[in-house]
């Protein structure tokens, strides 16, 4: 009952976000680039709910605009993840042997490494911008998932439906397609459901500090590092695009939770 | 004892190995060759002396060999020169990490002060109120951005309400106060920054002791214990805690990446001048050989962390020990 209204709560405000990022052209009050310096840095009003910036851009617009490219880099990086992990750990559980103690050592030496290191070293020498992100986070953030379906493997592999399929002459690619794929996909969507909200937050953490998406294109983490400027003055410019992390953040958290308990348990 | 540590030491051989190829391929990612950022802005510089500075550096050489020549110098913890003003990177490292050490181990202490009984209270009674509502703090601490509450932290208690400074470690007079004194003012400085570190640490270290404790009290010997007639409190401390401690210090070595990479974000919301700070100038103005350094060495504490986790665990639990180590 408690995780049904976790899954509700999460997936609506989840819809109603996406909702606003895919008709943002139409719904914003505004243009998100259009500089205006005589009305630069306005507190929320009738015409500015959520204010201006310091070049007199409307915030509720670029907030609305920002949506897009949070969820849209969150969703591919933790695309790219979960192809990468689920890939690396059915060959590492179901081939096992030396492939698999070369995989999980790769493994091993990814999560050394502190990810917003590798993050930030990485999009610096490579030059910042939206698809560098997207690979990116996705490239460092794969191994939860690899370590996840090698373990789902490894007991599924000892099942009676498996060595069934073996015992009829099912070849390897089949049975990992056909038999031990579908049988990892719920707990890799829990996976990625937490992991979109983590991907969201990385993704406004590098923006912040100049290395994830680049002005004039609005995304919540640079609407933040822009507010830096006017921090003791504008308060709105703080407050609103983390309120809209926070969120976001929550409600894939609460969703992925709530789908866990749901099938996991 | 020994036999597991070594075998544990052994495995950790292939991803120091790993370790090293990652941070040297990293840098080899950016485009052109840092002669270029010596050099460029020099009209005297000729082709001739582009091509010496290379030699110099070794930048002519086969990319294994280059790996090879950085692997030894690395083994002996020299990490050459910054590019920016030519000190040796171990000398700057050096300089800066007590200050993050410093940072870290304070919220370490106060994360681990509070998640441990807020962890074991909301065990007692899981479902509970104080339970749900600590869930609910976890959700939120899970889902902020750190650097935001920083952000408004400084907006707020700093610049609104003037009660603490809002960067830097030290104030403008800290020279003329004594030693006391510039201790007490450092701190004050550090509250904003570590008081926030501990409130994101605290939510994914609370909600583990949470769940390793509400494991242990389902076990029979807590069900003897309280058979027996022991008195609550020691059931819980004394048979419960001390068990569900162990599966803690595991999570808290393996906790170890994010606090430093919680370090390079508070540090530069704060500007205090540590190691993270460090590392984020560095990546900015592209110096190669610190960035470097730093990628390195963070992910060589995280591997001693782990270890660390690992032996405390081992020593604590005989089991591990007699048990072959995970594959």
């Amino acid at each position: 009952m408690r995780e049904s209204r976790l899954v509700v709560a999460g997936g609506l405000a989840l819809g109603l976000l996406a909702v606003i990022a895919i008709l943002a052209p139409w719904i914003a009050p505004y243009d998100p680039l259009a500089v205006s310096l005589p009305e630069a840095l306005l507190p929320p009003s009738p015409a500015h709910w959520v204010g201006t910036d310091p070049l007199g851009r409307d915030v509720l617009a670029r907030l609305m605009y920002g949506a897009r490219i949070s969820l849209v880099i969150g969703v591919i990086a933790v695309g790219v993840a979960v192809v990468i992990g689920t890939m690396v750990g059915l060959v590492a559980g179901y081939v096992g042997g030396r492939v698999d103690s070369v995989l999980m050592r790769v493994v091993d030496t990814m999560l050394a490494f502190p990810s917003i290191f590798l993050l930030l070293a990485v999009i610096a020498m490579l030059s910042p911008n939206i698809y560098n992100i997207m690979v990116v986070i996705g490239l460092t953030s794969w191994m939860g998932v690899a370590r996840l379906v090698r373990a789902e493997v490894l007991s599924l592999k000892e099942r009676e439906f498996i060595l069934a399929a073996r015992a009829i002459g099912a070849s390897t690619w089949r049975i990992m397609w056909r038999h031990v794929l579908p049988n990892v996909t719920a707990p890799v969507l829990v996976a990625a459901t937490l992991g979109v909200g983590g991907a969201i937050l990385t993704e406004s953490v590098l923006s912040y500090l100049g290395l994830g998406v680049q002005p004039p294109t609005p995304s919540w983490g640079n609407i933040l590092n822009e507010g830096r400027v006017a921090l003791g003055v504008a308060w709105w410019l703080t407050l609103s695009p983390g309120v809209c992390i926070l969120v976001t953040v929550l409600a894939f958290n609460l969703l992925g939770e709530g789908l866990r308990e749901r099938f996991l348990k | 004892m020994a036999a597991y540590l070594i075998r544990r030491l052994l495995s950790m051989i292939p991803v120091l190995i790993g370790i090293t190829i990652i941070s040297f391929g990293v840098m080899k990612l950016a485009p052109g060759k840092p002669t270029d950022v010596m050099l460029d802005f020099n009209p005297k510089a000729s082709v001739e002396a582009r091509e010496r500075m290379e030699q110099l550096l070794g930048l002519n050489q086969p990319i294994h060999i280059q790996y090879l020549t950085w692997l030894r110098r690395v083994a002996t913890l020299n990490f050459d020169r910054s590019f920016r003003d030519g000190r040796p990177v171990t000398e700057i490292v050096v300089e800066r990490l007590p200050i993050t050490l410093t940072i870290n181990v304070c919220a370490l202490v106060l994360i681990l002060g509070l998640a441990i009984p807020l962890g074991v209270i909301a065990a007692v009674r899981p479902g509970g109120l104080f339970d749900r509502a600590t869930t609910v703090l976890v959700f939120i601490g899970y889902s902020t951005p750190a650097f935001w509450l920083g952000l408004l932290g400084i907006a707020w208690l700093g610049v609104a309400l003037g009660w603490v400074p809002v960067s830097g470690l030290h104030s403008l007079d800290a020279e003329s106060m004594s030693l006391v004194g510039r201790a007490l003012d450092a701190a004050h400085h550090l509250v904003l920054p570590v008081g926030i570190m501990t409130f994101v640490g605290l939510a994914g270290l609370s909600r583990y002791a949470r769940s390793s404790m509400v494991e242990v009290l389902r076990q029979d010997y807590i069900r003897t214990a309280r058979a027996k007639g022991l008195p609550e409190r020691l059931v819980l401390f004394r048979h419960g805690l001390r068990n569900a401690l162990l599966p803690i210090v595991t999570i808290l070595g393996l906790s170890l990446p994010d606090l430093i990479a919680g370090s390079v974000v508070m540090e530069t919301v704060f500007a205090i001048p540590g190691m993270g700070r460090l590392f984020y100038d560095a990546v900015m103005a592209r110096d190669q050989h610190i960035v470097m350094a730093l990628v390195t060495i963070g992910a060589v504490l995280t591997l001693l962390g782990n270890l660390l986790a690992d032996a405390a665990y081992a020593a604590a639990d005989p089991r591990i020990r007699v048990g072959k180590s995970h594959a």
